[in-house]
């Protein structure tokens, strides 16, 4: 098996790395880049949403796409929407709104929630559910969710 | 994770000769590939990957017919104004897909190739009598998808062979169409039962055309013949989508599994058929000619 270049933009920054083809993007933000932000929760049956990150904009399981599928693409992890200082809106809104217990969804919840908005910034309670749909918490906070969701659009993105 | 050499061809005439080669598989969006080869259920020794391919992400009106790159994802039909008009069912079905994140990367072409009894894309296809442009290093071909289909997992396309696009015919004049899924959950599911109709309506409103699919109720998505036969030149009332509720139940041989049981699906084919039926009546009725 031998190993492949790919080059893609990640967090703004162009990035360009040798892997071996059978990694996924999952595999290789947290174990050869470091950025531990992006869960894996369900062993990559794509079912949980822990490891959703955006990929040119639109919310993906990271754990069923492979490095290679991401050349020439912008993704963005957690890292990336995390100022230096504090917080995001949407990661203020989800501390705020007590949406966050113990926090392994959180940054799965969060990029969707960002996908969303930034697609549609008035969503319906129905949209936002179904923009969320993908991402199970076990310690079953949805409601606290919705209303961190509620605040982000009450508030708006921009700080 | 198995091993496997990896190929990512910038062009139809490379994604061909990449295909012709022994123990070659084709990645598309990778949201049922990915798990399998994950579980070694698919054990490809040189993966595909169609990512560097814009060629076959298109959904096209060609007037009489609508066409879809078998790579277009189902957030892509879901959210076409196209689809929508032409076949309301397809894009509903596309929109009850797993969630965002799967539809985002799931493409049409790839829950085709995948063949699975509950596919949810399959019923809205199979009453618009869709067909399917296959290519090869060979040449290509067009089929029937209702002879593509041969069950679960199992497909016409031999090796090297991928599908190129999908196809379907306008419906014209007074007709309706509508696309009803049970399952577990509203998000996340995967059919329990998924049920397509269609009906056509003369000038005296009685059915000219009905056609029924349904999914997760046998080994394939079938039509329901039978029942579509019953239906032509009926006054379409509430004791006629009934009667053809029940016997819808005779066409379908459903079995119990992981997801439901004999019984239930048997009962919820029989009460889908007749809401989507009425549906799509509906639909048909409030066009006017």
């Amino acid at each position: 098996m031998k190993n492949i270049e790919v080059e893609f933009t990640l967090n703004g920054k162009k990035t360009s790395l040798s892997s071996a083809p059978n990694l996924t993007l999952l595999d290789v933000l947290r174990d050869e880049l470091g950025l531990t932000g992006v869960k894996d929760s369900c062993g990559g049956e794509g079912e949980c949403g822990a490891c959703t990150v955006i990929i040119n904009g639109k919310p993906v399981n990271s754990c069923l796409v492979f490095i290679g599928q991401v050349e020439g693409l912008q993704v963005t992890t957690i890292e990336g929407i995390t100022p230096e200082d504090g917080y995001h809106p949407i990661q203020r809104a989800f501390v705020e709104a007590g949406a966050v217990q113990c926090g392994y969804c959180t940054p799965g919840a969060i990029l969707a929630t960002k996908a969303l908005l930034d697609s549609n910034p008035e969503p319906s309670d129905r949209q936002i559910r179904e923009g969320l749909s993908g991402n199970l918490c076990r310690c079953t906070g949805y409601t606290k969710m919705l209303d961190a969701v509620h605040r982000v659009i009450d508030e708006g993105q921009d700080d | 994770m198995l091993e496997f050499d990896y190929y990512r061809p910038k062009s139809l005439p490379e994604l061909k000769e990449n295909l012709s080669q022994p123990g070659a598989l084709m990645l598309a969006g990778g949201t049922d590939i990915i798990p399998k080869m994950r579980k070694h259920k698919f054990k490809p020794t040189i993966l595909v990957d169609t990512s560097g391919i814009p060629d076959l992400e298109f959904i096209e009106d060609q007037k009489e017919e609508v066409v879809i790159g078998s790579l277009t994802t189902h957030q892509q039909i879901a959210r076409s104004p196209l689809i929508a008009s032409v076949n309301p069912a397809l894009q509903k079905a596309a929109e009850s897909i797993g969630c965002i994140q799967t539809r985002c990367r799931g493409t049409l072409g790839g829950n085709l190739a995948n063949a699975s009894p509950a596919a949810d894309t399959i019923p809205p296809l199979l009453i618009y009598d869709a067909s399917l442009l296959i290519q090869s290093l060979e040449g290509e071909r067009t089929i029937p998808l209702e002879s593509f289909l041969l069950g679960p997992g199992k497909t016409s396309l031999e090796k090297g062979e991928f599908i190129h696009s999908v196809s379907f015919p306008r419906l014209k004049d007074r007709w309706g169409a509508e696309f009803i899924k049970v399952g577990k959950r509203t998000g996340m599911a995967i059919s329990v039962v998924n049920a397509a109709a269609a009906v056509l309506l003369d000038q005296k409103g009685r059915i000219s055309d009905a056609r029924i699919a349904l999914g997760s109720v046998g080994s394939v998505v079938i039509r329901c013949r039978e029942t579509e036969g019953f239906l032509s030149g009926k006054n379409p009332d509430r004791e006629v989508y009934a009667e053809a509720g029940r016997q819808v139940r005779e066409e379908i041989r459903p079995i119990s599994d992981v997801r439901s049981t004999v019984d239930y699906r048997l009962h919820s084919a029989s009460v889908v058929v007749s809401r989507a039926l009425e549906a799509a009546v509906e639909m048909a009725e409030r066009r006017n000619e």
